[in-house]
C-alpha cells in the first residue's frame, strides 16, 4: 500500500511537471502516465476505467463534432460583422462589440474554435481601419475566457466539475454566468482607458466597415437553419437539463447525432476534426488522478486543507478562488481542476456534506476560467491567438501581454471574491 | 513526344542581384507565368510565382486560409505600401526555391500529369539540363497545343 501511494505521488508529480515543460505532447503524456500506473499495479485495468468520466468525454466530443459543422455556414463571421456594422465602424466600440460576440459565443462552444473564428474579421477589421490589432486580439483572448466562464458547456472546467458533482447547465448560469457580464465590463472599461479613447478614425474609413455585406459571409443557408434548430434544441435541452434528468452527454451527443443525420456532411471528416489529442488527455488524466484517490492521497490530503482552513466555509472559499486563479494563468487549468475535484469532494464532509460546499464549486470555476487571462499561456484561446498574431506580422509577446492582461485578470477575480462574498458567506 | 519538342527557349529570366521592382516591371509589361532567376554560373535558384508575389501583398488572414472567403468585403484594404514594401526586396528574399522541372527527355504526357498535381498547383514547368542549367519552359497551353496537333478538324 505504502509503495502504491509513492508510485502513483511520483507518477503523478512527472506527468506535471511534463505538462509544463510542454515539450511532449499532452495526450502523450497522460495517456503514458496512466498505463504505467496500470503496468506497475497501482490501478488494475478495471480501476482505471472507473476513473474516467465519460460524462467529460461525451459531452466534449459532440461540442466537436456541432461545432465542425456549424463554423461551415459562416455564422461566426456573420456575426462579427454584424456587430461590427451595428456600432457604425467606431474603432472603440467595434472592440467592445468583438468582445461581446467572443464572449457571448465561448459561453456555448469552446473558446480556441471561436477565436479561431472570429480573429481573422478582426485583422480585416483592424486593416479597414488602419488600426494596431493588439488591443482588439487582447480584448478578444480575454472575453473568450470570461464568456466560457459562464455556463457547463462554456469551458473544459465546468463540464469537468458539473459532470463530477452533477450541476446543470441552469446551475452555472446562476451562479458563475450572472457575475460574467459584471466581468467582461470590468474588463473593458481599464481596456477603455488604456486604448479606446486613443482610437481614432475617419469617416472614410468607417464607411468601408459598413460596405461590409454580412449576408455573404453566410456560405449555406440551408445548411445554418439545420444548424440553428439543433443548437436551438440542444441548448434548450440544457436549459431543461434537471427536470429532464438528463446528463450533459446525452443531451450533447444527440444533438451531435441529428445534425450529422440532417446537415448530410461527410461524417469521416466530422469525426476527424474532432480533437483527439484532447480527449486522450482528458482519458489519460482521469486514470492519473483516479490513482491518488485509490491509493488514499486524495483523502489525507483533504483532511490535512480541513486542518488547515479550520473548516470555515469562507476561508475555504476564497483561499480555493485566489490558488485556482493565480496556478491557472501559469499551468493548465484541465489537470489543476481535475485534481481539485476530488480533493474538494474529500472535504465535503468536513465541511457539512455535498450541498453545503456548493459555493466552493463555483469558486474553482470562477478562479479556474478566468485565471486563464493571466498569462500568453494561461488558456488555450490565448496560446492559438497569440499564433495568429504572430502569422499576421502582429507578434504578441509574453510580457507585454501579461502586462496588461494579468493586472485585468485580477480585477476579474476581486469582482468574483465582492460576488461570492456578498451572495454566498455574507452574514 | 519529349519536353524538349513543347518548350519555349526564350526565357525571360532575372539574375540573383535584382530587385523585385525589376521583376514587378517585367510582370506588368509582358506575358510570363513564372520568372526563372538564375546565379552567375547559369543554375536556376528559384522562381517568381505569382503565389509568391500575392503571399507579399495580401495579409496573412487572406492567403493562409484562415478566411475561406472575403466575399462580404466588397474591397479588400489597400495594399500600396505593402506593394512599395516587397518591390524594395530582392528577387533572392521572395523566390520559391520549390519549382517544379523536368530533363528535356520528360515526355510530355508526363509534363501534362505534373501540371494537374495539386500538391505542385504550378503554372509553368522548367525544362533543366546537367547542373540545373536552364534550357526552356512550359506552359500548360505549349502541352495542349501539342496534343492537339493530333487533331485535324480544326
Amino acid at each position: 500500500m505504502e509503495t502504491n501511494l509513492l508510485i502513483a505521488l511520483a507518477v503523478f508529480v512527472a506527468v506535471y511537471a511534463l505538462l509544463i515543460w510542454d515539450k511532449i505532447n499532452r495526450a502523450v503524456v497522460a495517456l503514458l502516465g496512466a498505463s504505467a500506473l496500470v503496468l506497475l499495479g497501482v490501478l488494475n485495468q478495471e480501476a482505471a476505467v472507473r476513473g474516467i468520466d465519460f460524462n467529460t468525454l461525451g459531452l466534449l466530443i459532440a461540442m466537436m463534432a456541432i461545432v465542425t459543422i456549424s463554423q461551415k455556414t459562416g455564422m461566426f463571421q456573420y456575426l462579427a460583422i454584424r456587430a461590427a456594422k451595428m456600432v457604425k465602424g467606431n474603432p472603440w466600440w467595434i472592440l467592445v462589440a468583438l468582445s461581446v460576440v467572443t464572449a457571448s459565443v465561448s459561453a456555448l462552444l469552446d473558446n480556441v474554435t471561436t477565436v479561431l473564428l472570429t480573429v481573422p474579421i478582426t485583422f480585416l477589421l483592424t486593416d479597414e481601419l488602419e488600426l494596431d490589432p493588439y488591443p482588439f486580439l487582447v480584448a478578444q483572448v480575454l472575453s473568450s475566457n470570461i464568456g466560457g466562464t459562464a455556463t457547463l458547456i462554456g469551458d473544459p472546467p465546468n463540464i469537468m466539475i458539473g459532470s463530477a458533482v452533477g450541476l446543470t447547465f441552469m446551475d452555472f448560469v446562476y451562479n458563475v454566468g450572472v457575475i460574467v457580464p459584471a466581468v467582461l465590463a470590468g474588463t473593458l472599461i481599464p481596456m477603455y482607458f488604456l486604448y479606446g479613447k486613443k482610437m481614432k478614425v475617419s469617416d472614410e474609413l468607417k464607411r468601408r466597415i459598413m460596405a461590409f455585406n454580412e449576408n455573404e459571409a453566410i456560405t449555406d443557408k440551408g445548411l445554418l437553419a439545420k444548424c440553428l434548430i439543433v443548437l436551438a434544441i440542444t441548448i434548450g435541452a440544457f436549459i431543461f437539463q434537471k427536470p429532464l434528468h438528463l446528463e450533459a452527454a446525452t443531451i450533447g451527443l444527440f444533438g451531435a447525432a441529428v445534425l450529422m443525420l440532417i446537415a448530410k456532411e461527410d461524417v469521416h471528416h466530422v469525426m476527424e476534426k474532432a480533437e483527439w489529442t484532447s480527449i486522450f488527455f482528458f482519458l489519460g488524466l482521469f486514470v492519473v488522478v483516479h490513482s491518488l484517490v485509490e491509493v488514499g492521497l486524495i483523502g489525507s490530503l483533504a483532511q490535512k486543507t480541513l486542518d488547515l482552513t479550520g473548516g470555515d466555509m469562507k476561508v475555504a472559499g476564497m483561499t480555493i478562488l485566489w490558488v485556482s486563479a493565480i496556478a491557472s494563468a501559469f499551468i493548465d487549468n484541465i489537470p489543476f481542476v481535475a485534481t481539485m475535484i476530488p480533493l474538494l469532494k474529500g472535504m465535503a464532509p468536513g465541511l457539512g456534506g455535498p450541498d453545503a460546499i456548493l459555493p466552493l464549486w463555483w469558486a474553482l470555476s470562477l478562479g479556474a476560467c478566468l485565471g486563464g487571462n493571466g498569462t500568453l499561456i494561461g488558456a488555450s484561446a490565448n496560446v492559438v491567438v497569440a499564433g495568429m498574431a504572430a502569422k499576421n506580422g502582429h507578434p504578441i509577446s509574453f510580457m507585454k501581454f501579461t502586462y496588461v492582461a494579468f493586472p485585468l485578470m485580477l480585477i476579474s477575480i476581486v469582482i468574483s471574491t465582492v460576488y461570492m462574498w456578498l451572495r454566498y458567506f455574507a452574514g | 513526344m519529349i519536353a524538349a519538342n513543347v518548350m519555349t527557349k526564350e526565357v525571360i529570366t532575372l539574375g540573383p542581384d535584382s530587385t523585385m521592382l525589376e521583376a514587378l516591371r517585367i510582370i506588368k509589361g509582358k506575358e510570363v507565368r513564372q520568372i526563372p532567376v538564375i546565379d552567375r554560373a547559369g543554375k536556376v535558384e528559384g522562381v517568381i510565382t505569382p503565389r509568391k508575389l500575392f503571399k507579399g501583398i495580401l495579409p496573412p488572414y487572406v492567403v493562409e486560409g484562415m478566411l475561406e472567403d472575403v466575399k462580404f468585403a466588397p474591397e479588400l484594404p489597400e495594399f500600396v505600401e505593402n506593394i512599395k514594401r516587397l518591390a524594395k526586396k530582392g528577387v533572392e528574399d521572395v523566390l520559391e526555391k520549390d519549382f517544379v522541372a523536368v530533363t528535356p527527355e520528360t515526355s510530355t504526357m508526363e509534363v501534362a500529369t505534373l501540371f494537374f498535381n495539386p500538391a505542385k498547383h504550378t503554372e509553368a514547368i522548367l525544362v533543366l539540363g546537367p547542373d540545373k542549367k536552364l534550357l526552356g519552359i512550359i506552359s500548360p497551353w505549349d502541352v495542349f497545343r501539342r496534343i492537339l496537333e493530333h487533331y485535324n478538324g480544326l
